[in-house]
């Protein structure tokens, strides 16, 4: 029961928060969120969350080669610690792809051989690119072992994650438009905001 | 309608957010295409399939690149950002594409900055459409990203002149147009301006707006974390624009492939963009702050602050402490968006601070770009159909990659040898020295200060550091040399390139002061080759000198042609010594670094007039070579002194010491040759040169005008090659 996306929501839930997804007006206001209910929807996360580190985390239950190569990490996956150089990964990848290729593979394991020889790819694929790597250790670290292929899906859902940003700004722009009306009270008392009380003081006279 | 048809199927499935304006596209593009079709070069079709959504509106997205002038009817109707204010949204995306076309092909023909031009054509048309400059202070830091504000601020006519000889500058220039604000060409100012002009404003009494963009690179340097910290307390009205593309050092890649960003803002950044766990978080606390909101604002507010303190991701927290109210991050590629977001800001009245993340991407709209791993950062002319560069090949390397060449080898043998860069490991071949030793070379970000007091450090713990920044960003790190390491005689070598004229990139980045800067510290060992044989010697007798700083110049620009030493390893030269290099008499020209290039030049000129010049290369400002100097100006009736350097370098040391020597109480006369006491704009070398009368027809006719054959002066002068 693994979520094949990479942010931790479950597939239901979206639908809840993303109403709107292609108006392009200005600024409107966040009235569309009242139709969530908070309590539910943050115990559904948690347990979402709680079931990824589960498989993240602990060893898997199934014993099959297969079952085990998606609970490893790609450094696992290609039999090199962590801190290594892009030649070293070269080598072990072509090891391993040796090792697993279709062609190669023992006739009565070749599914599982391929399955792995997939991920073993993956692996290299996302190592093998500094950028890559660098967010992959990023995740690694916050305790997430995920295959390529769903950061790639990730990756193509950027529609999505534009639309999230673009609520994420308009919220934040009501906010700016709340905190600007009582900036210049009186209690503020930064440099600017006398300048301003000063100038506005000046042209109410005028 | 049958080519319509062939042309255009992909536009007719639209599915971007601009859903009302679906017709359009067709009709413009429809007449562009048509008329033009047979003149371009269509990319692979696979090419075009790089976006998800599977369209691509913009001339150069459907990959069509046209050696003749683009196309641009939309954009041939704006000379200055007043004639957009009547567009509409659709039209300035359309003004946006042919916007990027006409950046593309401009610099294929003069070359100069690319990818970062690329990146920000979206968000320049929406701050010129919301904002009104001039009176509306738009800044740009580093300033290489300007070429769209450029043609949109009535410069385009001038295009063609970029980064030459009396034409348009690389960088923002106040004397060039009243829309560029701030001269910029160093990293990480524009905020600190910024502030200024608002606080100018603010005391004047104006109302315009101020708007500093700065990128993700430029952030890394201290001076912007300065800046914001003041802008919060003072809280004065003006917005920041964090222009993040993830690429944070120069060039953007090393020669393996892409750099990932250094530092660990970057990845704070990266984790604001990926929020979204966190963001639902979020909502759940709006939801929550709703229900107890209408009479109990404060409470909710304060509900609200704390949720977005906690929850928010600590990157936007960063700017939330030092005062700045974040927004985004915002899709840098899309016109809609930004100019929602900018429109709303300008509209509300009282801000403080403002930072709006928008997130770009280098080189976007130009394949060839996105697809380099350094995102066409820097480019010669160009071919835009297939992207390839015209480089010229030259007989010789360039000093850059002969002073990696040169510590790659005393790395070889010493493995104390360290190498430190400030971004810019491309520009000081230090990418060549992090492919050989990677553990051994340290990116410190646009952190020259940092730099050197790390280098600094390094040196206590007995390592040999390497501290390569260029000589006008030396400037930045000055007190550092001075206090961290100057006065604790820490051995800390600086190898600075770009020393002198720099060319196309101008004023900005000419490496005027540093004899003068460097020399005048009491235990500093100042030294310059005069061609790159000199120049791995010079890299070892730094590695050698052990007990007390030393710096070295070298030009921009390639070598003459000498024999290098065997296997790169240069050797050790015995400090404050000397060379002459061709026995005369009468005249000593007495060269300090490459100028001596030109001294013999200079002398070899003179020889069809009869005259027989001493040459000598000093090598060192600092120990002097007293022997030297007093046989020269013992033998000699003119002793002239030739740098590339300003007053106060090497020729005030030597007339120091000619003075205390008592040498010039007798019969010599010494003159020196010196950089001019003006900025000298950017232009080719050779012009350049000229402007500072260090050519060897000026150093010749020099020679004429001591001894008084003023006539044979104006000859040299006036036979020009």
């Amino acid at each position: 029961m693994r979520c094949s996306s990479y942010g931790l929501i479950i597939p239901g839930s979206e639908s809840r928060f993303l109403t709107t997804t292609t108006t392009p007006t200005t600024n409107k206001k966040p009235d569309r969120f009242p139709r969530i209910y908070p309590t539910s929807v943050s115990f559904g996360s948690l347990k979402v969350k709680a079931k990824l580190n589960d498989a993240a985390g602990g060893t898997a239950t199934a014993t099959a080669v297969v079952d085990e190569s998606k609970e490893l990490s790609f450094y696992d996956l290609l039999g090199i610690p962590e801190s290594v150089s892009l030649v070293e990964i070269k080598q072990a990848y072509k090891q391993m792809a040796r090792k697993y290729h279709p062609d190669v593979s023992p006739p009565d394991r070749v599914e599982e051989y391929t399955q792995r020889f997939i991920r073993v790819q993956e692996a290299y694929e996302t190592l093998s690119d500094p950028g890559l790597r660098a967010l992959y250790d990023r995740d690694l670290s916050m305790g997430l072992h995920l295959a390529f292929s769903a950061r790639r899906r990730q990756q193509n859902d950027d529609f999505q994650v534009r639309s999230e940003w673009r609520n994420r700004w308009q919220s934040q722009l009501s906010e700016l438009k709340r905190r600007s009306m009582n900036k210049d009270a009186g209690g503020n008392i930064s440099w600017a905001a006398r300048m301003r009380r000063k100038r506005d003081g000046l042209s109410q006279e005028l | 309608m049958a080519l319509s048809a062939f042309s255009f199927p992909t536009y007719v499935s639209k599915a971007t957010n601009s859903g009302p304006h679906k017709s359009s596209p067709v009709t413009s593009h429809f007449f562009g295409a048509a008329l033009f079709s047979h003149f371009s070069h269509k990319l692979d079709n696979h090419q075009l399939k790089k976006r998800p959504n599977g369209v691509c509106a913009s001339l150069s997205e459907r990959g069509e690149y046209h050696s003749q002038r683009p196309p641009t009817p939309l954009l041939d109707t704006i000379n200055y950002p007043i004639h957009m204010k009547n567009l509409s949204i659709r039209e300035l995306k359309q003004l946006a594409d042919e916007l990027r076309a006409d950046v593309i092909f401009n610099v294929s023909k003069t070359g100069g900055h690319l990818g970062s031009s690329l990146g920000v054509i979206e968000l320049t048309v929406a701050l010129h459409y919301v904002f009104n400059a001039p009176k509306d202070r738009i800044l740009w830091d580093v300033g290489h990203q300007t070429y769209p504000h450029k043609i949109l601020t009535g410069r385009r006519d001038k295009m063609h002149t970029m980064r030459q000889t009396d034409g348009l500058s690389g960088f923002t220039k106040r004397s060039e147009s009243e829309y560029d604000c701030f001269g910029t060409g160093h990293s990480s100012t524009s905020i600190s301006a910024g502030l200024g002009m608002a606080v100018g404003r603010d005391l004047k009494g104006r109302k315009n707006n101020v708007v500093a963009v700065i990128g993700d690179g430029a952030m890394t340097a201290g001076q912007a974390y300065e800046a914001m910290n003041n802008a919060g307390y003072l809280d004065s009205d003006m917005i920041v624009i964090l222009n993040d593309n993830k690429q944070v050092s120069l060039p953007t890649a090393t020669l393996d492939g892409p750099i990932p960003p250094v530092g660990a803002l970057s990845s704070a950044l990266s984790r604001l963009q990926s929020n979204r766990p966190l963001r639902e978080l979020r909502e759940v606390a709006k939801g929550v702050t709703k229900q107890i909101g209408g009479p109990m604002h404060e409470l909710a507010a304060k509900v609200d602050e704390y949720a977005r303190g906690m929850i928010s991701g600590s990157g936007s927290t960063l700017f939330e402490e030092l005062g700045l109210y974040y927004i985004g991050p915002v899709d840098g590629h899309n016109v809609d968006d930004l100019v929602a977001i900018l429109d709303e800001v300008k509209n509300t009245k009282t801000t403080g601070p403002v930072l709006i993340h928008v997130v770009t991407e280098k080189g976007r709209g130009y394949p060839y770009a996105e697809k380099a791993a350094d995102k066409y950062h820097g480019v010669a002319k160009f071919d835009p159909a297939t992207g390839k560069q015209f480089k010229s090949s030259a007989r010789t390397q360039s000093y850059t990659t002969y002073f990696a060449e040169a510590l790659i080898a005393e790395a070889e043998v010493d493995k104390d040898v360290v190498a430190i860069h400030a971004a810019m490991g491309g520009g000081t071949g230090l990418n060549l020295f992090l492919r050989r030793f990677p553990t051994r070379c340290f990116d410190v970000g646009i952190a020259e200060q940092h730099a050197v007091t790390f280098a600094a450090g390094l040196a206590c713990e007995g390592l040999k550091p390497f501290c390569a920044i260029y000589s006008s960003f030396m400037q930045r790190a000055y007190d550092q040399v001075v206090h961290d390491v100057d006065l604790q005689k820490l051995p800390v070598r600086f190898a600075m390139d770009r020393a002198g004229l720099v060319g196309a990139d101008g004023p900005t980045h000419c490496g005027s002061f540093d004899v003068t800067f460097m020399a005048c510290l009491p235990n500093m060992v100042v030294m310059a080759p005069s061609d790159e044989a000199e120049l791995f010697h010079m890299v070892a007798t730094a590695a050698a000198i052990d007990d007390r700083p030393s710096c070295f110049r070298y030009p921009r620009g390639n070598g003459i042609g000498v024999e290098l030493p065997p296997g790169n390893k240069g050797i050790p030269l015995e400090v404050g010594k000397g060379r002459i290099l061709i026995e005369g008499e009468r005249v000593a020209l007495l060269g300090y670094g490459t100028a001596v290039q030109s001294c013999l030049a200079a002398s070899a000129l003179l020889e069809s007039h009869g005259l027989r010049l001493t040459v000598a290369d000093a090598r060192f400002c600092k120990p002097l070579d007293h022997a030297l100097i007093r046989s020269l100006a013992k033998s000699h009736e003119v002793l002239i002194t030739v740098e590339e350097g300003s007053i106060g370098g090497f020729g005030s040391h030597v007339v120091q010491f000619l003075a205390l020597d008592g040498l010039l109480d007798g019969t010599v006369k010494w003159r020196p040759l010196v950089l001019p006491d003006r900025y000298i704009d950017h232009g080719s070398p050779a012009d350049q040169l000229a402007q500072a009368g260090l050519t060897p027809s000026h150093i010749a006719a020099t020679v004429f005008n001591i001894l008084g054959q003023t006539r044979e002066a104006l000859e040299i002068m006036s036979f020009k090659s």
